[in-house]
C-alpha cells in the first residue's frame, strides 16, 4: 500500500500516477469550491459598489466602512461577546456531563454518550421551532410561569432578545463542546490517577491537578468550536433575536439582500472569516479539532 | 466507585442538561398532534396536520428537491471523499497537514462564509443559481465527512493486508476490491449517512445558492415567516424523525458508540 514511497512494487513511476490520480478529484474539490470561492470573495471584497454597477478598482472603502460607519463596529463587539458567553456557558454544561459519563458511570455509558451526540445531528430549524415555541410570548415557558403564579405577565425579554438566540445556540453548540472534552477525558490513562491515589491525593486534588490540566485540549478545542458556530449564524438571530438581537451574520446577508452591495458583503464575509480562522488557528496549537468527525 | 455526593450531584446535573437537550424536541412533538389550531392550548389528539401535509403539492415538491440535492451531494462525496482519504492515507507530500486542515474548513468554518464565497464565486461566473448551486454547496461539506470517517478506519488498518494481496499476485485494484474496501466499507456508509442528515437539513449555505426554487429547510423556513402553526410542528417532527432514525442506524451500523467506548 505504501508503495509509491517505499519501491517495494515494480514499477515505482506507474504507482506515482496511480496515486496522483487518486489525489486528483479532491484537489480539485478543495481547489474550485473552497479556495477559489474563497479568494475571489477576497479580491471581491476590495472592488466597490457604486450605483448599480461593481466596479473592478481595488480599494479599501469598504474596509474603511466597517470601521467607521457606526453601525458595524457595535454589532461586530456583540456577536464576538455573544459568541464568547455562548462557548462558556456550554462548557459550563458539558464539562460536568463529559466528566460523569466519562469517569463516574459504570453502566449504560455508550447509551448515555449516543445520546448526547444524537442531537447534534438533528435539523437545526427543528430546534428554532422548538424554542420559538418555548420561549414565544405565549409560550410554553410564559404559560407555565403564569400557571404557577410566579409572574403576572409574560415575560417579554424571552424571545426577540439576544438572551433567545443565546440559549438556542447553546442547545446546538453543546454536543459539540461535549464530544471534545470526553474525548480528552477518555485519553487519561487510568493508571495516572490510580497512581495519584496512592500518592495520597484526595479526589479533588486528582482533579485539580491531573485530570483538568490533561482534559485542556479538548476544553480549548470543544470552546473553539461553539465559537465559531455562534459567530457566524445568521439564522437564529433572524428567527429568535429580534432587534437588538440582530448580529454580525445578518449584516453580511442583509448585504445580498436588499442593498445587493456584495463587495460590502464579501468584506464582512472576509472579516468573519479572518476572525474565525485566527481563533481555529490558536486552538489548534493547543489542541485538536477533528475528534467530533471520527 | 463510591457513591459519593459528587456523584450524586453529577447525576442531577446531567439529568438537567439531557432535560435542556431533549424537552424542546419533545415540545415540537406534542405540538404536531395538538387538535387545536392554536399553538397555545392543547384540545386533544389528532394526526390530521400530517395526512393535510401529503395534499400539499409545493411541499412535496421541496421534499422531492431536497432528496434530489442530498442524493446528489452524497454520492459526490462518496466518491471523492474515500478516494480522497485512500490518497491521504498512502502517500506522503509536502504541506499534508496543511491540507487536512484546509479540507476540515468547509465543516468547522461558519456556513455563511462557505455559503457567501461561493455566491461571490458564482455571481462573478454569471451562474444562474438553481439547485445544481445547491448540490456544488453541500459537496463542499459532504466531502469531507465522508473522507474524514473513511481515514480514520483506514488509519486503523494494517497497510500490510493490501501488500500481501498483491505479493500473492492480485493486481493493485484487485487488492482494493476484494481487501481493503470490505474493510472500509462500513465507514463509507456511515459517512454517507452522516453526510445525507447533514446536507437533508442544511440551510445556512443553502439560502445563500438557491435562488427561486426550495429545499424542505428552505420551504420550512418561509412557513416559519408565517408563525408558527400545526403544519409547522408536523413538517419538524417528521424531519426530526428522519435524522434520528438516519443518525440511529449509522450508529448501529458503524458501531460509533461500541468504538468510542471500546477504549477504556
Amino acid at each position: 500500500m505504501n508503495s509509491s514511497i517505499e519501491n517495494t512494487c515494480p514499477g515505482p513511476k506507474k504507482s506515482w500516477n496511480r496515486a496522483l490520480l487518486q489525489g486528483l478529484p479532491i484537489f480539485m474539490w478543495m481547489l474550485l469550491l473552497i479556495l477559489v470561492p474563497l479568494a475571489i470573495m477576497f479580491v471581491t471584497s476590495f472592488f466597490v459598489k457604486e450605483g448599480v454597477q461593481v466596479v473592478h478598482r481595488l480599494t479599501l472603502r469598504n474596509y474603511l466602512e466597517f470601521f467607521t460607519n457606526p453601525i458595524y463596529l457595535p454589532i461586530f463587539f456583540r456577536t464576538i461577546f455573544l459568541a464568547l458567553s455562548v462557548s462558556l456557558t456550554a462548557l459550563l454544561l458539558a464539562y460536568p456531563l463529559a466528566f460523569f459519563i466519562s469517569r463516574k458511570v459504570t453502566r449504560f455509558r455508550s447509551q448515555l454518550y449516543m445520546m448526547v451526540i444524537v442531537p447534534l445531528w438533528i435539523s437545526y430549524l427543528v430546534r428554532i421551532v422548538a424554542w420559538r415555541t418555548i420561549l414565544g410570548r405565549v409560550g410554553v415557558l410564559n404559560s407555565l410561569l403564569l400557571a404557577l403564579g410566579l409572574i403576572r405577565e409574560p415575560l417579554p425579554f424571552l424571545i426577540y432578545s439576544p438572551f433567545a438566540v443565546y440559549l438556542t445556540l447553546i442547545h446546538i453548540a453543546l454536543p459539540f463542546v461535549f464530544i471534545s472534552v470526553f474525548s480528552s477525558l477518555e485519553k487519561i490513562p487510568s493508571n495516572l490517577l490510580d497512581a495519584t491515589s496512592d500518592l495520597g491525593a484526595n479526589s479533588f486534588q486528582t482533579f485539580r491537578h491531573v485530570i483538568l490540566p490533561l482534559s485542556m485540549p479538548g476544553v480549548v478545542s470543544g470552546f473553539t468550536l461553539a465559537f465559531v458556530i455562534a459567530l457566524g449564524d445568521y439564522i437564529i438571530p433572524q428567527q429568535l433575536g429580534g432587534l437588538n438581537g440582530l448580529m454580525f451574520g445578518n449584516l453580511i446577508v442583509s448585504q445580498f439582500g436588499y442593498a445587493f452591495n456584495w463587495p460590502l458583503g464579501a468584506a464582512l464575509g472576509f472579516i468573519m472569516f479572518a476572525v474565525a480562522v485566527a481563533i481555529l488557528f490558536f486552538s489548534q496549537k493547543l489542541g485538536s479539532s477533528e475528534g467530533f468527525l471520527e | 466507585m463510591k457513591r459519593t455526593g459528587t456523584f450524586s450531584f453529577l447525576r442531577t446535573y446531567s439529568v438537567l442538561v439531557y432535560f435542556f437537550l431533549y424537552f424542546p424536541l419533545l415540545v415540537v412533538f406534542l405540538y404536531s398532534l395538538n387538535a387545536s389550531r392554536s399553538t397555545v392550548r392543547f384540545e386533544g389528539l389528532t394526526l390530521a396536520w400530517y395526512s393535510r401535509l401529503f395534499h400539499n403539492p409545493a411541499l412535496l415538491e421541496a421534499l422531492f428537491n431536497s432528496l434530489k440535492v442530498s442524493a446528489v451531494a452524497v454520492s459526490f462525496a462518496v466518491v471523492v471523499g474515500t478516494t480522497g482519504a485512500l490518497f491521504l492515507n498512502r502517500v506522503e507530500f509536502k504541506g499534508k497537514a496543511l491540507f487536512r486542515s484546509l479540507s476540515m474548513l468547509p465543516i468547522i468554518l461558519p456556513g455563511i462564509i462557505v455559503g457567501l464565497s461561493l455566491l461571490v464565486f458564482f455571481i462573478n461566473l454569471r451562474l444562474q443559481l438553481s439547485l445544481w448551486t445547491v448540490m456544488l454547496g453541500h459537496m463542499t461539506f459532504t466531502t469531507p465527512v465522508v473522507m474524514f470517517q473513511v481515514l480514520a478506519r483506514l488509519q486503523r488498518l494494517s497497510r500490510n493486508l493490501e501488500n500481501a494481496a498483491m505479493d500473492l499476485g492480485a493486481k493493485p485494484h484487485q487488492a482494493f476490491l476484494y481487501v481493503t474496501l470490505p474493510m472500509i466499507k462500513r465507514a463509507i456508509v456511515g459517512g454517507a449517512l452522516l453526510a445525507f442528515t447533514m446536507s437533508f437539513d442544511e440551510i445556512i449555505i443553502t439560502f445563500f445558492l438557491i435562488g427561486t426554487t426550495n429545499t424542505l429547510p428552505v420551504y420550512l423556513y418561509g412557513m416559519l415567516r408565517f408563525g408558527l402553526s400545526p403544519e409547522v410542528y408536523a413538517i419538524s417532527t417528521i424531519v426530526l424523525g428522519f435524522s434520528l432514525l438516519l443518525i440511529l442506524f449509522m450508529a448501529r451500523y458503524t458501531g460509533t458508540g461500541e468504538e468510542i467506548y471500546g477504549k477504556r
